[in-house]
């Protein structure tokens, strides 16, 4: 009877007991595994989900601004929007083209084209003004994303525009400081994370995470905007008077290498940067070399290129020679017009010749044999080293890119003739920087200073100001030289070959140059002169390039009075006094020197 | 022997008729009752969460499957509580008729059928579309408990064994052919059926050898499913294994406590028609471990009531009714969730009283039905 128990034999109750216990035994490891997932596993597909479920926008920072010296804007930001239409949620397919084809001005057949494409999203046409964009929002349409955007805007438009620079669609910075301080200058770009499902359309209610943009740092550049607005105009004037192809015109501070004003014309439209200039034929070009033409308008020839400097440089090779002591001021020379070098007779640029002159009436008159004289007695070895003391093997360090550097003989190869030449400022090539740098050097008491733009960066967020600092050498040329070589170069103003740069009331002092350009014999040059005031202790310096003058090309001539020009209105304006009593201004001929 | 603890039980010796009529007096099986509701209206209350974002999607109607569902379940109830008030007994004589008729609704969608999915699981009576591989389930059951009754005792002989099941042996091939994972449900059942009615262990283990044959032929059939495999070892290796990825991403970000009702992200059309056999997915996200193993511990409730009967049943037709029973939902419960996991490689298998499914929910209501039938007569006796 023990056996049945109900009707049922106990080995019944007996397996389905062994099955019960079995199945157990599998939902404990089930658990077992659940648990693994959920706890152990849970933070890693926890963050897969998680990167399924979210689509992240990002929000673009806003650029640091550029400021001049005085706090004026020359890059700011302007506000744009982009918009686009997302495919799966346009319901009124027909109004969208219809709206967006008014507003944008774009063809319905190109809009229709767009939101018929199956994607997540396509770009109907981005940097659309904010009014617009607000007229097309007010339509609510289904489907259509306006979203806000910065753009760059330049104020100025054109002016300094191969010092600024310009940037790319995603406010990356393309030439000029704004690629240079591109890091400074861009903030960190911000996302919104947004919760999607399986189709990426926004989960309703969800809440979005949004991570801030930070604004980039804001640049404070030693720029002036007056200055640089003068300079350009004169630079402008010069250019069309003289038919030139080009004109550069540099004002920096020769004691700390803050740079003023940097004029390049013809400059470029920084709001619309790749427009070449009126009247180009791009008729028939190939891509390639429409943009050649348009890197060619970009560049900023004072920086990205070098050139022979001629007569300005002997300035150079007068303080190498003073330094030496292998000349004094009053050293009688004589200039019968030429000097044999080894077999070779090297002109002066005075056909007649200057006759009996003192070594400062040869820096006056620009006299070539003088230097070749005094260049001789230095040596090429001793040259070298004040070369190098001036800076002239390396890269002045100004804050541009794509700086150029010298392009000098090997001191092996540089014999009796070589060294003539360059004793006046031919047979290498420099940057007009590194003899603004070099001269800087020369009249400032010998510190060789790093031209520079940028001065301060300013958080973009709370405003706090961080100063630049730039390396100075000090030493480069002994205190006494640099004082004979300001009393000389002050003369080549007063009473020389620079008088035309004069400024009554201002001891001015500079050098005029005129090279002609390689290959000779073309009848292409390029003007220049190198001023700087008050002589007794400079505060200004500036360097006028002109290239390629049509009819007469002397320095002395058509360089000179751009600085005097120039110095005449910033000098007050940089509050620096009169010194000097006014004297009548002695009306000399055109004196044919350079 | 049977007769004389009958005898011994029932006082009265009157006729057969007056016995039954007495024993279906018995009061219904509340905890058992209790737990369906619960399970059905958690189900109801799940299926609406995971389908009401794709619902609005697809049908602009948020209540679109769980109205559906909610209609089954409560055809289901009533048709469980029908169920319960006939004695079991009942079925005894008439399941054959039912095993005939899914033979040939089998035969009939495997000709006729339109194809779904790339597979003909449906019976379209014009009114309603019913899978006859679930009613297969229903009735394998209820056929299978009466042939084990009549050849219990001679259950040691292999020839046996193999005459008894070659009845049922053409329900499950036909299932077999379109339903892979069915006919493994159907198999199980058949072998813990088996198991339990056996008195011998030899001719069961037979059996279990060749249903292994089986199920080896039946895998090589379709190469697709050699496929799963693979998905299984390593799901994130091969685009096949999505649904098993997306299952573990919502299993594993539901963490201990959940994101909350409703909150999961992973229905949002991540997991394809979360509603139905990847339901339990959804449910570990919203309502976390605790969650799951809330609803895992009502299961094992349930099916420990339903052992507790099977050991208490007046007879051995009733236990292997509650047998066969606990065996479907069973086995159902812990693939599902082993498939959810990972653990096994992906096959299509429904969470009894929870995933969408109309037939499922209303053939595992029937069988519930009859589990009562059977609790009815056992209190009585005990």
């Amino acid at each position: 009877m023990a056996q049945y128990v109900n009707g049922l034999h106990v080995y019944h109750k007996r397996n389905a007991s062994i099955c019960f216990v079995l199945a157990m035994l599998v939902l404990v490891v089930l658990v077992g595994r659940l648990f693994y997932i959920m706890v152990f596993q849970s933070n890693m597909y926890e963050e897969k989900a998680a990167n399924l479920h979210e689509r992240e926008r990002s929000i673009k920072a806003p650029r640091g601004k550029i400021y001049d010296r005085n706090g004026v804007e020359l890059a700011g930001n302007k506000s744009v929007c982009t918009i686009s239409v997302i495919h799966n949620q346009i319901t009124d397919a027909d109004k969208v083209c219809g709206i967006l084809s008014k507003y944008l001005d774009i063809e319905e057949k190109e809009i229709r084209q767009k939101i018929d494409k199956v994607s997540s999203r396509e770009k109907i046409k981005s940097n659309v003004d904010k009014d617009i964009a607000e007229k097309i929002r007010e339509y609510k349409l289904d489907g259509v994303m306006i979203d806000e955007d910065y753009r760059r805007y330049y104020p100025y438009d054109d002016l300094a525009s191969k010092v600024l620079g310009f940037t790319g669609a995603d406010n990356q910075g393309i030439v000029g400081l704004e690629v240079k301080y591109d890091s400074v200058l861009s903030g960190t770009p911000g996302s919104i994370l947004t919760l999607t499902d399986v189709h990426g359309k926004r989960v309703k209610n969800s809440a979005e995470s949004r991570k801030e943009a930070i604004a980039g740092d804001n640049l404070i550049i030693s720029l002036d905007v007056n200055i640089q607005m003068y300079a350009t105009q004169l630079a402008e004037k010069v250019m069309k008077e003289k038919n030139a192809i080009s004109v550069s015109l540099i004002v920096m501070n020769p004691c700390n290498g803050e740079i003023y004003a940097l004029a390049n014309v013809p400059e470029y439209h920084l709001n619309s940067p790749y427009q070449l200039p009126e009247g180009t034929d791009t008729e028939g070009l190939s891509d390639k070399k429409k943009q050649d033409l348009v890197n060619q308008m970009w560049r900023n020839a004072t920086v990205n290129d070098t050139y022979e400097p001629g007569s300005t440089f002997k300035i150079v090779t007068a303080t190498a020679a003073l330094e030496q002591g292998v000349v004094s001021v009053s050293d009688t020379f004589s200039c019968p017009g030429y000097k044999m070098v080894e077999d070779r007779r090297i002109r002066c640029h005075k056909v007649g010749g200057h006759g009996a002159e003192t070594f400062k009436e040869g820096v006056m008159n620009s006299c070539n044999p003088v230097f070749m004289e005094v260049g001789a007695r230095v040596g090429a070895a001793n040259m070298y080293k004040y070369y190098k003391r001036l800076g002239l093997f390396e890269k002045t360090g100004i804050d541009l890119p794509g700086e150029a550097n010298s392009i000098m003989h090997n001191l092996k190869n540089v014999g009796a003739v070589e060294l003539a030449t360059m004793s006046f400022g031919q047979s290498f090539q420099i940057t007009p920087f590194q003899l603004l740098r070099a001269a800087s050097a020369v009249v400032n008491g010998g510190t060789l200073v790093t031209p520079h733009f940028g001065i301060v960066i300013e958080n973009g967020e709370n405003g706090k100001q961080q100063k630049i600092s730039y390396t100075k050498k000090s030493g480069a040329v002994t205190e006494m030289t640099s004082n004979t070589m300001r009393e000389l170069l002050d003369a080549v103003v007063s009473e020389g070959t620079g008088h035309n740069a004069s400024v009554p009331g201002y001891a001015i002092g500079g050098k005029t140059a005129t090279s002609e350009k390689l290959p000779r014999g073309t009848g292409k040059y390029i003007s220049s002169f190198l001023g700087f005031a008050p002589t007794t202790s400079p505060e200004v310096m500036a360097l006028v390039l002109i290239n390629e003058p049509e009819g007469i090309y002397y320095g002395g001539t058509i360089a000179a009075p751009v600085v005097g020009d120039l110095f005449k209105n910033i000098l007050p304006y940089m509050g620096i006094e009169k010194t000097e009593e006014i004297k009548d201004t002695k009306e000399t001929s055109i004196d044919i020197s350079d | 022997m049977e007769q004389t603890v009958r005898a011994r039980e029932h006082t009265g010796t009157d006729s057969s008729k007056r016995r039954a009529r007495k024993r279906l007096r018995g009061s219904i099986d509340y905890t058992l009752l209790m737990i369906v509701f619960v399970l059905l209206v958690f189900g109801l209350v799940m299926v609406y969460s995971t389908s009401y974002y794709t619902a609005n999607l697809a049908y602009d109607d948020p209540a679109h499957w769980v109205l559906r569902q909610g209609i089954f379940a409560a055809i289901g109830v009533v048709l469980m509580l029908v169920i319960a008030a006939i004695p079991y007994d009942y079925w005894k004589n008439k399941s054959w008729i039912l095993l005939v008729l899914v033979d040939i609704a089998l035969v009939y969608v495997w000709a006729f059928g339109e194809e779904v999915n790339g597979a003909k699981r449906w019976l379209d009576l014009g009114f309603i579309t019913v899978q006859p591989s679930e009613v297969a389930k229903f009735a394998v059951i209820l056929s299978f408990a009466k042939l084990l009754e009549i050849n219990y005792k001679r259950l040691g002989n292999f020839k046996i064994v193999c005459m008894t099941c070659i009845w049922i042996l053409p329900t499950i091939a036909m299932v077999g052919i379109e339903n892979f994972s069915t006919a493994i449900i159907l198999v199980a059942i058949v072998g813990i059926m088996l198991f339990v009615a056996s008195p011998s262990l030899k001719p069961v283990l037979g059996m279990a050898g060749f249903a292994s044959v089986l199920v080896v032929i039946l895998f090589s059939i379709k190469s697709y499913r050699g496929n799963r495999v693979k998905v299984w070892l390593d799901p994130e290796a091969t685009p096949d294994g999505y649904q098993t990825l997306q299952s573990l991403y919502a299993i594993g970000s539901g963490g201990i406590t959940g994101k909350g009702l409703g909150q999961s992200l992973q229905k949002l059309g991540f997991i394809p028609e979360a509603h139905n056999d990847m339901i339990f997915s959804i449910i570990c996200e919203e309502l976390g471990f605790v969650g799951a193993i809330g609803i895992i511990a009502l299961f094992g409730v349930m099916i420990y009531r339903m052992l507790v009967l099977v050991v208490n049943a007046y007879d051995l037709y009733g236990a292997l009714l509650v047998t066969g029973t606990i065996a479907h939902i069973g086995i159902q419960v812990l693939i599902n969730i082993a498939v959810v996991t990972n653990t096994i490689p992906n096959t299509g298998v429904p969470l009894p009283f929870i995933s969408y499914g109309g037939t499922s929910i209303l053939f595992i209501l029937a069988e519930m039905g009859i589990v009562l039938a059977v609790a009815k007569t056992t209190q009585r006796e005990r």
